[in-house]
């Protein structure tokens, strides 16, 4: 779901996909704690989802501070807008992943999510480019190590770098449902599904940096269609109320 | 029983009325989905009212929709072909976007919901908003003034109620001359998310001059029974990306507000940017009145109902309520798109029940909060890991009291959830309004608004004359809606007193939950309490007890009062 950086004029819009893929993985969470049973896995969820909305928060600030010390404009398309977590697919409006998907499937969902997240992550932090950053940089490359094995007492001790503080916790997150997948479902392959959801977001990468070229192929197509139905728009004439008694109109009618 | 639903544009919901037409439960989509202005098809809302009422179509009488899908879509869509172009993005976002519009309600509905098709009905949008305000209304004949940004093919309407069975369409203003758009745009501008911040530009307003009055009013203006928008100005019927042109700017000479700098009181440009505001404010207030005047004039009718979105608009109501010609101004408690689901549902009822033509007795307070309190919304064990009750049932008036006294904030989860915007005391947070630091502690640190927007009082109906100037013409929003009033004692109360010396106040009867706490404060001199929304800006109100223990951790607030207690959370010992 998120568009690495590969070039700094991206920078921006991959931080404000970051904070949209943030927020939209607090929601999950959120609804995931409202379903499980137990008051254990409740909490679980609840502290995911805490850390997952001041992510998004923190990510929008990060955006805030980026936008300033390059002085560039604040477009629209950076305010957060919680709709847009619907719209852009961060949350899927026929039903949240807990209700949809069963617990093994969600449970690797979350490991192979978090795990590609924290990987985009270390891939965006390394293009923003200031002093600021640069510490942040240092502090994440010290901590590197700790991080590869996602030990869970390792990172009791959270730095104060937003960024780092962040880092940590997705890795703490893909630490947790790696600990609880091979738990309760010894016997599967847990990297056999993180390698099927990085080729899909590998696609849907493909897809993204592809979105113009696409536009080339299918613009004239939809282009026909609106000159056609336009047309046939136009000749539609729905009832104009005027004057009317609007209780006695035509109820089972959308036109 | 009847369901009414409302969805695609703005805040879903769904509203349930049964055969004796009581309201008896409503939930906007973002209560469950937790994305707030959620405006899908609202899936969560719809299953569990259906969950909780046990409906099926055996014991559904009508469901409908609060708009004719096709006409709403044409509507801009002919517009937008005939004056942009069939390459203009309007157009075409128009196109692309059909499937996720309003047209697909039918195919949306039937994976939730199995019923008969001739259960299925449309509602004229307007019409919906117009039936919301009836419900609340006691008395006919009356005029229905309807005023939003767009519904179905017109901006603004009057229908002219003689009984609930006629219902007469008198006039209507097509799109794009339309007070709401022109209110959002300016909202843009000022920095504000448009369909959100409009509540924002209205607070500001009350620290500007109208300066620019007379040059945005010939942008926009109601003359001769016709409202007229300058389209050289604003941008809404031609860009899906921006709302106003340059030449608005030019007006102003003033660049648009970005959005990523705070606005404060010392913010350089505050003052010019609140001159923006009060000058909009006034030109909604003045269209507003001409309107009001013009529907007088065509029905002869003094008793007004006044729905859809720029209803919400608190400021202009008060001043619309000192107007001579107007006897009786009723507004209901969710006067915009959500609450439309509410006169979608009293259409169906009233098309089933053909034989009802006066208004039904509403008891107005019981349906401020209606829907269906579950006992397992509530668990406990997972709640009691990181907190501690400090009150049980019993003891929550007494407890709740003695934390205001102490000038402690108190959230509160309580029973139901209220139907329109304003929190009332069941998802609050609240605090003793006497208390100027408390009062900054909850606006500010808390709730992190901006300093120039105000917090309302909630008091008890028998104190609020010692304070407040009531208008007898809109008496029943004050328990409903936050309607603003003009103060005649601010002291000890300067905190929850606007810069115009006016409040947005909440009247309170001593049965209700803030009504009881009132009660018990006033032995201590505590005679209001500052109240606001339990949410994060960004998030939508609190919904069910697990969003409440979310809530109070992600504020920092230390104390939440539920119909089952009142919880804090536990000291952690070093």
């Amino acid at each position: 779901m998120i568009i690495t950086p590969h070039n700094n004029s991206n920078l921006y819009k991959t931080l404000v996909e970051f904070g949209y893929a943030e927020y939209g993985s607090a929601l999950e969470m959120l609804a995931a704690s409202k379903k499980a049973q137990s008051a254990k896995m409740k909490l679980r969820y609840r502290n995911h989802a805490l850390d997952e909305y001041r992510h998004s928060a923190l990510i929008f600030q990060v955006l805030n501070n980026e936008l300033k010390k390059n002085k560039s404009f604040f477009e629209k398309e950076f305010k957060f807008t919680p709709q847009n977590v619907v719209s852009k697919g961060y949350v899927d409006k026929n039903g949240f992943l807990i209700e949809k998907l069963s617990l093994k499937k969600f449970v690797e969902f979350v490991y192979s999510s978090e795990f590609l997240a924290k990987q985009s992550f270390e891939v965006l932090i390394k293009r923003i480019k200031n002093s600021e950053s640069l510490e942040i940089l240092n502090e994440i490359a010290q901590d590197e190590e700790k991080h590869a094995h996602g030990a869970l007492e390792q990172h009791a001790d959270f730095s104060t770098s937003k960024l780092n503080e962040i880092m940590n916790e997705e890795d703490r997150h893909w630490g947790f449902a790696k600990i609880f997948y091979n738990k309760k479902f010894p016997d599967s392959n847990l990297n056999f599904a993180f390698k099927k959801e990085k080729i899909k977001n590998k696609m849907r990468l493909f897809y993204f940096k592809n979105l113009i070229f696409l536009n080339k192929i299918f613009n004239p197509i939809i282009n026909f269609f609106i000159r056609i139905f336009g047309y046939i728009a136009m000749l539609l004439k729905p009832t104009s109320n005027d004057d009317k008694d609007l209780m006695k109109m035509n109820s089972t009618s959308i036109l | 029983m009847f369901l009414g639903i409302s969805a695609y544009f703005h805040d879903s919901s769904v509203a349930l009325i049964d055969s004796n037409g009581d309201l008896i439960d409503f939930k906007k989509e973002e209560y469950l989905s937790r994305v707030k202005g959620d405006k899908s098809f609202p899936r969560l809302a719809l299953t569990e009212i259906i969950k909780n009422h046990n409906l099926s179509d055996k014991n559904i009488n009508k469901i409908c929709f609060y708009e004719k899908p096709l006409k709403a879509w044409l509507t801009i869509l002919k517009y937008s072909i005939k004056n942009n172009s069939l390459s203009n993005e309007l157009t075409r976002n128009y196109f692309k976007n059909i499937w996720k519009s309003s047209v697909i309600f039918s195919y949306d509905l039937s994976k939730h919901l199995k019923i008969s098709n001739d259960k299925i009905l449309y509602c004229d949008h307007h019409l919906s908003h117009t039936l919301s305000g009836a419900y609340y209304n006691s008395k006919l004949p009356a005029v229905s003034i309807v005023i939003d940004g767009f519904g179905d093919e017109s901006t603004s309407s009057i229908h002219h109620l003689t009984s609930l069975q006629e219902i007469k369409h008198k006039w209507s203003s097509p799109f794009p001359n339309s007070v709401g758009l022109f209110y959002s745009a300016i909202t843009d501008f000022l920095g504000f998310s448009v369909n959100e911040g409009e509540y924002k530009v209205m607070g500001l307003a009350a620290y500007g001059e109208p300066i620019f009055y007379q040059s945005l009013s010939k942008t926009i203006y109601f003359k001769d029974g016709k409202l007229h928008l300058d389209d050289n100005y604003y941008d809404f019927m031609r860009s899906i990306t921006r709302s106003y042109s340059s030449k608005l700017s030019s007006l102003f000479n003033i660049n648009e507000r970005q959005s990523n700098t705070p606005l404060d009181l010392e913010s350089p440009d505050f003052k010019a940017y609140a001159n923006i505001a009060a000058s909009a404010q006034k030109i909604v207030e003045e269209i507003l009145k001409e309107i009001f005047l013009f529907a007088n004039k065509i029905t002869g009718e003094n008793r007004f109902i006044f729905s859809g979105g720029v209803a919400m608009n608190s400021v202009a109501i008060n001043k619309l309520s000192k107007l001579d010609f107007i006897s009786k101004l009723i507004v209901s408690p969710s006067p915009g798109d959500s609450g439309a689901a509410i006169g979608a549902a009293y259409y169906g009822f009233l098309q089933f029940n053909k034989n009802y033509f006066e208004p039904l007795k509403a008891d107005i307070p019981s349906m401020l909060t209606p829907g269906h309190t579950s006992l397992t919304d509530h668990n406990e064990d997972f709640f009691l890991i990181n907190y501690e009750k400090i009150a049980n049932e019993d003891e929550i008036i007494d407890v709740a009291s003695d934390l205001i006294i102490q000038n402690e904030i108190i959230a509160t989860c309580y029973k139901n959830i209220e139907t329109g915007p304003r929190a009332l005391g069941h998802r609050s947070m609240i605090c003793n309004a006497h208390s100027v630091i408390a009062v900054k502690q909850l606006n500010e640190q808390i709730k992190k608004r901006s300093k120039f927007r105000p917090v309302a009082p909630a008091i008890l109906e028998r104190n609020a004359k010692k304070y407040f100037l009531l208008s007898d013409k809109i008496y029943d929003s004050y328990f409903y809606m936050g309607a603003v009033v003009e103060v005649v004692n601010s002291k000890s109360i300067e905190a929850v007193v606007h810069n115009d010396n006016t409040s947005r106040i909440q009247l309170c009867r001593e049965d209700n939950i803030l009504g009881k706490i009132l009660k018990k404060l006033e032995l201590n001199n505590i005679f209001v309490l500052a109240n606001t929304s339990f949410n994060i800006s960004s998030d939508p109100m609190v919904y069910s007890k697990e969003d409440a223990y979310l809530g109070i951790e992600r504020m920092n607030i230390k104390y939440l009062l539920t119909e089952n207690g009142i919880y804090t959370k536990k000291l952690i010992k070093s």
